[in-house]
């Protein structure tokens, strides 16, 4: 039953991150990302026998004699689902933060959470001001070849002086 | 010869060693820091060459040779598992990290050096040669992992807007596809009850076809979003034109090859009948990743984005080899992965001596746009000549290795039946051809648009030969590959063969595993303990 249960959990869990990744808007994407990272934990978690309020030590009784898997599981808790876990979240919550800092960093650097092309796929949302209001929030994008050039720009280095050469 | 097994364990040991002193001094006050920095991760790039080389010799002499960190016991400890496959791979990322350090060190502006540019290199090699060396699927996890991060922290450094947009959408792609790994690793463990991966192989003999095709499906998506394979490749295209060209360079010849390895590594081990019952399937992938990949570049208006579509039209070549690597044909059983694993070589040397010379050129002229550049055949000529030779290598012509690893596919994919791929790999390849013929004429022909920024500003770097020796070096392997096929072929067919034999595999692990579990493949294909050819048809 606790099987079942976490299984339908881990389904539930994936679904609702699947959902917030592919919706726009970058907080909505790291909470799917978390939502992700639970999943698949947890499916962990499910993947060695639960055993419910006993130690990790092999019985003594078991040890040596060929009982089977069900006698042994009857008292004794699997450790290494929890021990593989445990390295999966230090590093999920590790990529996770380093989304987090990239996505504040790109806010600090466009005013906006959305990223420059993302203006020119705006279409059929129920707002009908929606690409507007998203036009308002980018600073200085005055049409969507601009911010297709602004992308294209990849400039190394010396950024003062090719604008210079620009001017020229 | 004789080799203690605890130095098969110094790949990953020596660019983390030297990797963390060099993270260290960007925490310390020293007079020359920056020197002294990337003097570390220079030595480091050498020894480990020289280590990897070192290995790949006694491998050939020796056969494949397992470690298991600790001492414990398979399959409670970590095994590390060394054979002729993993060797070259260690060998052919310790020679790109090592021609790409002097670039690095030419172009890399001081910025980036002081942000620890180079001991990330460190980083990334180690994880890349971890993931080549691990025998265990959870810690092939963990040594992708931190490969990408290392990735990660490359692909971002400088900050500009457009580096931190493809970086979100490299992070988040990375992610997922890790999470699917995970994932295999943790439905082995629940259905097998091992992570060991010559243990998975032995149990996956006699696990339902369920289970099989649940964690072949989870590798191949996990391994397919690493190596940008098709429907998983648009992180590759939307995140590798923003970086330092030297970071694009890094990237082509290491991340995607150790996805591409990780496949040549678990289907022929764990699922070798899976090559052959899937094979319209991998067939499916490889096709429409050549295509899409090719016909993207024809769109593309800057030089890295073109190459970036490249990378993913020639990984499909890879698994075309892959998917035909268990078909019976005339050369023998092993054939397809060996001209695969010689594929995958060349491609390593091409498209890093592609990135490198376009991104000298970018970096000199300040603008990668194809329009905008032209006719620099009259002031670089040696630059064009290299990048020729290399393009031309890229679509296959002789006498490069472009030439040897295109025919031996088509030779194999036509003698084991598979004409319909062995007809998009042509095609693909006179559209390569014809890619690689506009890529190099908008560059070096024709009216010059702009003058490098050399010659415009009195403050702008002149970049100096290290720009453009390991493009040379890069382009002569490339044609001795080509001149020098046979020598080539013969150590790529023992390592397909050492990589195929999964007896020799669970031999050389450890001693878990009793004899009739050895069961293998059917009489024909010449290993050892085989299984019958009915008993596997059914499977």
């Amino acid at each position: 039953m606790t099987a079942v249960m976490l299984a339908l959990l881990v389904g539930v869990l994936f679904a609702c991150g699947a959902y917030l990744v592919l919706q726009r808007g970058q907080i909505k994407l790291i909470l799917g990302l978390g939502l992700f990272t639970h999943a698949v934990n947890l499916a962990l978690f499910g993947a060695g026998v639960l055993t419910r309020g006993a130690p990790p030590i092999v019985p003594e009784e078991v040890e040596g004699v060929p009982q089977g898997a069900d006698a042994l599981f009857a008292n004794y808790a699997d450790p290494l689902p929890q021990a593989l876990i445990l390295t999966a979240i230090v590093i999920s919550f590790g990529v996770t933060a380093f989304i987090v800092a990239l996505v504040y960093r790109r806010d600090a650097l466009t005013g906006s959470d959305l990223a420059p092309g993302e203006l020119a796929t705006v279409v059929n949302t129920a707002d009908p001001f929606a690409e507007f209001t998203l036009r308002m929030k980018l600073p200085d994008a005055a049409d969507d070849y601009d911010i297709l050039q602004y992308e294209l720009d990849e400039v190394y280095d010396h950024p003062e002086a090719e604008r210079e050469v620009a001017r020229e | 010869m004789s080799l203690h097994p605890t130095v098969i364990t110094l790949p990953v040991a020596i660019p983390l060693l030297l990797g963390a002193v060099g993270m260290f001094l960007q925490f310390v006050q020293l007079p020359h820091r920056l020197q002294v920095q990337q003097t570390l991760v220079g030595v480091g790039v050498v020894v480990n060459l020289a280590v990897a080389l070192l290995l790949l010799i006694f491998v050939l002499d020796r056969g494949p040779v397992a470690y298991q960190m600790g001492l414990w016991m398979p399959p409670f400890g970590i095994t590390v598992y060394l054979d002729a496959l993993s060797a070259i791979m260690l060998v052919m990322v310790g020679l790109l990290s090592a021609l790409i350090f002097p670039f690095a060190l030419a172009t890399i502006d001081s910025e980036r050096a002081q942000l620890g540019f180079f001991p990330m290199m460190l980083f990334l090699l180690m994880g890349a040669n971890g993931a080549f060396l691990t025998g265990d699927l959870f810690n092939l996890y963990v040594f992708y992992e931190v490969m990408l991060m290392a990735s990660f922290v490359l692909l971002t450094i400088g900050g500009t807007p457009s580096q931190l947009n493809g970086g979100i959408r490299y992070v988040v792609l990375n992610l997922v596809g890790s999470m699917m790994l995970l994932l295999a690793a943790g439905v082995s463990y629940g259905t097998l009850g091992t992570l060991n991966m010559a243990h998975i192989a032995v149990r996956m003999n006699d696990a339902p076809y369920l289970v099989q095709a649940i964690i072949a499906g989870l590798l191949l998506i996990a391994f397919g979003a690493k190596a940008a394979v098709f429907p998983v490749f648009f992180w590759l295209p939307s995140s590798y034109h923003t970086p330092h060209p030297v970071v694009t360079a890094l990237f082509s010849g290491v991340l995607t090859k150790v996805g591409m390895y990780s496949m040549f590594r678990v289907f022929p081990l764990f699922f070798p009948w899976l090559l052959n019952s899937w094979q319209p399937l991998l067939m499916a992938i490889a096709g429409l990743t050549m295509v899409v990949g090719v016909l993207g570049a024809f769109a593309q208006p800057t030089i890295r984005r073109l190459l970036s579509f490249h990378i993913i039209s020639q990984i499909g070549y890879m698994v075309m080899g892959l998917a035909v690597a268990m078909t019976p044909n005339p050369y023998g059983i092993g054939f397809g992965l060996a001209l695969a694993i010689l594929f995958l070589v060349h491609n390593q040397i091409v498209k890093t001596a592609l990135l490198l010379g376009g991104g000298a050129i970018e970096l000199e002229m300040g603008t990668g746009k194809l329009n905008e550049l032209g006719g620099l055949v009259h002031l670089k000529p040696l630059q064009a000549t290299v990048f020729f030779i290399a393009a031309f290598s890229l679509a296959g012509f002789p006498p490069t290795s472009g030439f040897i690893g295109k025919l031996g596919l088509l030779e194999v994919t036509f003698s084991s039946g598979q004409w319909v791929i062995a007809g998009v790999s042509v095609f693909v390849s006179l559209l390569t051809t014809m890619s690689m013929i506009r890529l190099w004429q908008y560059i070096f022909w024709g009216k010059m648009h702009r003058k490098p920024l050399a010659m415009r500003q009195q403050t702008a770097p002149n970049y100096s030969w290290m720009t453009v020796a390991p493009v040379i070096v890069l382009v002569v392997l490339s044609l001795a590959l080509g001149l020098a096929a046979q020598s080539a072929l013969n150590v790529v067919q023992t390592a397909a063969n050492q990589a195929i034999d999964r007896a020799a595999y669970v031999k050389t692990v450890g001693p878990m595993l009793t004899e009739q579990d050895l069961r293998i493949a059917p009489p024909e294909w010449g290993l050892t303990n085989a299984l019958p050819a009915t008993e596997l048809a059914g499977r």
